[in-house]
């Protein structure tokens, strides 16, 4: 049993509460998160892959110690593969994912602590608080337990937005809250009526019920279950009809915040489609409604964005948008194309943060994100500028960045599925992308600076900088080798697609 | 006068109605490249219906087709649609609530 | 006649799953719509804890003298309990957290009318 598990979930919790009680000393904040901030990304590198147990112990099978002198009643039936306790199982894929997180999380802290003119310990707070939670929510194996970590996350998407400070920041908030609190309940719901049936909470465990017939999978109290946790993943992840609202939430946050947040919306989502993918998958109507709910949003989220003339609302749409590929390479159901949605989900987290941030130096420095009001910004920040447009080339799907070779591997696996339609839609869709980005770079950054805009702060942090190479970095990386990620994705794909390679 | 002009035209109409800003070159050509997206990758989309029966997608392609190039600005309807407010979000949460618990419930038991 | 225990419990779940949807839909009133979301969260909890209802069975605490085979069969199914419990909590702060975002745009705006706040 390794230690490091449970404290990939504890060190940001600690982080979060340590800089809530250092409140308003600002030099002793940004010295102290930035520290443990570097924390983040090297916990999962460090980790061993294995399975933790909190408050409980491992299954009766895998103990043989524990089982001696129990009755029969627990020994001789399926009582004794149950998981008695919250399971926490760190493999391979999951290792990437919190690497990723913690990689995005740690860039936006330490430029959310350069950007900002007095660091704030809630801000902080928040964001920790946020990571925290999605690395339970990645991990955890209980459906009950994610549940719980998947509100906490709600809340510090909110806390997030509520301390940007940006014009109708809690109006948004709270239209965010109040859909929240119809759909969180409603996962819950399902939740419940998964544990009505099958008496447990441990995904392994009511995979196994429903496979072994302990539980007939026909059940349509398990249909309703399913249509429920359906429902509130499209919330977890701001797929339609939640998109206006998801989208709006990234564009009342601060770019540092909108970074990390796309990164808790993304990583909902894969964490939630997994598990939808394992209770579910035997019902073909689950893999229809994620190809279709995705299509959706490819559509609505894109379309929507090409329209938006502020620069944040119009990157929260193309977030949105581009979930809907991971959503297609998880719907398509081969093992590929799992591969394929999931190496996607981790190019979209970085690139995503790296055109929030890297757009984000203009609100920095002239304090408007409204396109018509912004212009002749190549001038003042070239090397920004040529950032930025790397990473636009890299969203689009540019050889050799890291999208490439993701959106390849989604059009190839859509050709082997026998649904060539979704290339072409993925296709179209990448060249409308990178439209809407070079509309906005266009206007930002190449017009004729016009006369009533004033420049707030002229000078970058360096910090900003140095992450915006880190992420063009480590997007260049993924690019050239894309074995180093679908390496660790490889085993769970295939045993998502049914043990099909 | 040409078919685009045609098209700029009524994207104009729908767009000063809606009066967000002076209509620029830009706005409209964004406005009729999303126009174009939509359709087309709805059509596409509809493709796919042909695993179910050739004839249907068909006609299904036809007729969305003909209804989208007769009710042709849909952006502008569109983004209305998908505007801020409360009520219109919270309607389509829960018509979305309805649709996903009625296919989950209709569709695996018939399928 | 009694009506089952359990029964009647999911039935009350699901009236105020309704209701409250109903209420934080159509109603104005930015107060009476967190209502109404506390009303979805509490069927939600009455359901979630009504599936660990045992008919006659006992509170699921051993104590010294009872005999193991008696208790593991009358003992009420625990789990719910635990799950319940942590709901409430975490439904007790959204609720906090939205009553004081509603204080913040009750001072901003002078009024209550979500129509009007939250508005495109």
């Amino acid at each position: 049993m390794d230690l490091l598990i449970p404290l990939m979930v504890i060190v940001p919790i600690i982080c979060a509460l340590f800089l809530n009680l250092l409140h308003k000393k600002d030099r002793t904040i940004k010295a102290i998160a930035i520290t443990l901030a570097l924390i983040l990304p090297l916990l999962p590198i460090l980790a061993s892959y294995g399975m933790h147990y909190f408050g409980g112990y491992a299954p009766l099978t895998e103990n043989p110690t524990l089982s001696t002198g129990l009755p029969s009643l627990i020994t001789g039936t399926a009582l004794k593969t149950f998981h008695p306790a919250i399971t926490y199982s760190f493999q391979g894929a999951q290792k990437l994912f919190i690497f990723i997180l913690g990689l995005v999380a740690f860039l936006a802290i330490m430029v959310s602590l350069f950007e900002t003119k007095r660091p704030s310990g809630v801000y902080g707070f928040m964001m920790f608080m946020g990571v925290a939670s999605l690395t339970a929510i990645l991990l955890t194996d209980d459906i009950f337990n994610f549940y719980v970590f998947f509100e906490i996350a709600a809340l510090a998407t909110v806390g997030v937005v509520l301390v940007s400070q940006v014009k109708g920041n809690y109006e948004t908030a709270l239209k965010y809250m109040i859909l929240g609190g119809i759909a969180s309940p409603l996962l819950l719901l399902g939740i419940a009526l998964l544990l009505g049936v099958t008496g447990n909470v441990n995904i392994t465990d009511i995979i196994s019920s429903l496979k072994s017939g302990m539980v007939n999978p026909q059940n349509p109290v398990i249909l309703m279950a399913c249509g429920l946790i359906v429902f509130s993943w499209l919330y977890g992840s701001g797929l339609p009809p939640f998109h206006t609202i998801k989208s709006a939430i990234y564009s009342k946050a601060l770019p540092h915040g909108a970074a990390l947040l796309q990164a808790f919306s993304v990583f909902t989502f894969v964490a939630l489609g997994i598990i939808i993918l394992r209770i579910f998958s035997y019902l073909p109507i689950s893999q229809m409604i994620i190809l279709g709910v995705s299509l959706l949003a490819m559509i609505l989220g894109i379309t929507m964005a090409l329209l938006q003339t502020d620069i944040k609302r119009m990157f929260g749409f193309l977030a949105v948008g581009e979930l809907g590929y991971i959503g297609l390479g998880l719907g398509l159901g081969t093992a590929y194309g799992i591969t394929a949605g999931l190496f996607q989900a981790v190019n979209e987290v970085l690139i995503t943060a790296f055109l929030f941030i890297g757009f984000g130096t203009i609100y920095y420095q002239t304090g408007e994100s409204d396109i018509r009001k912004l212009g002749g910004m190549m001038i003042k920040t070239p090397l920004v500028a040529l950032l930025v447009l790397l990473a636009g080339f890299a969203m689009a799907g540019v050889p050799p960045l890291n999208a490439f070779q993701s959106k390849l591997m989604l059009i190839q696996a859509s050709i082997q599925a026998g649904l060539p339609e979704l290339g072409v839609i993925m296709i179209l869709m990448s060249i409308v992308t990178f439209m809407t980005f070079m509309k906005a770079f266009h206007a930002v950054y190449m017009r004729p600076k016009p006369v009533e805009l004033e420049i707030k702060n002229e000078k970058i942090p360096q910090a900003t900088i140095l992450a915006l190479l880190v992420f063009l970095a480590v997007c260049i990386l993924f690019g050239l080798f894309p074995h180093l990620v679908t390496g660790f994705l490889q085993t769970l794909s295939i045993s998502l697609a049914g043990g099909m390679p | 006068m040409t078919f685009y002009d045609l098209i700029v035209k009524r994207i104009k109409k729908a767009q000063e109605a809606d009066s967000e800003g002076p209509v620029t070159n830009v706005s409209t050509s964004a406005m009729l490249t999303a126009e174009i997206t939509l359709i087309s990758s709805l059509l596409v989309a509809l493709i796919m219906l042909r695993l179910v029966s050739n004839v249907l997608m068909i006609v299904a392609v036809l007729v969305v087709l003909f209804a989208a190039i007769l009710s042709m600005p849909l952006m502008p309807r569109l983004k209305k649609e998908q505007n801020d407010s409360l009520f219109n979000m919270t309607f389509y949460v829960v018509l979305a609530l309805t649709i996903v618990i009625v296919l989950f419930y209709w569709g695996s038991l018939n399928v | 006649m009694i009506i089952d225990t359990q029964l009647a419990s999911l039935f009350t779940a699901g009236a105020l799953i309704v209701i409250g949807i109903f209420a934080a839909v159509f109603l104005d009133n930015l107060i009476k719509k967190v209502i109404g979301l506390a009303f979805i969260g509490d069927g939600t909890n009455l359901f979630l804890i009504a599936m660990g209802y045992k008919p006659g069975g006992i509170v699921y605490i051993y104590l010294p003298g009872m005999a193991r085979d008696w208790f593991a069969q009358n003992a009420a199914y625990p789990l719910p309990f635990a799950m319940v419990l942590t709901s409430i909590v975490i439904g007790a702060s959204t609720m906090a957290v939205m009553l004081g975002i509603i204080m913040v745009l009750y001072k901003k705006h002078g009024s209550l009318k979500a129509s009007k706040i939250l508005g495109d």
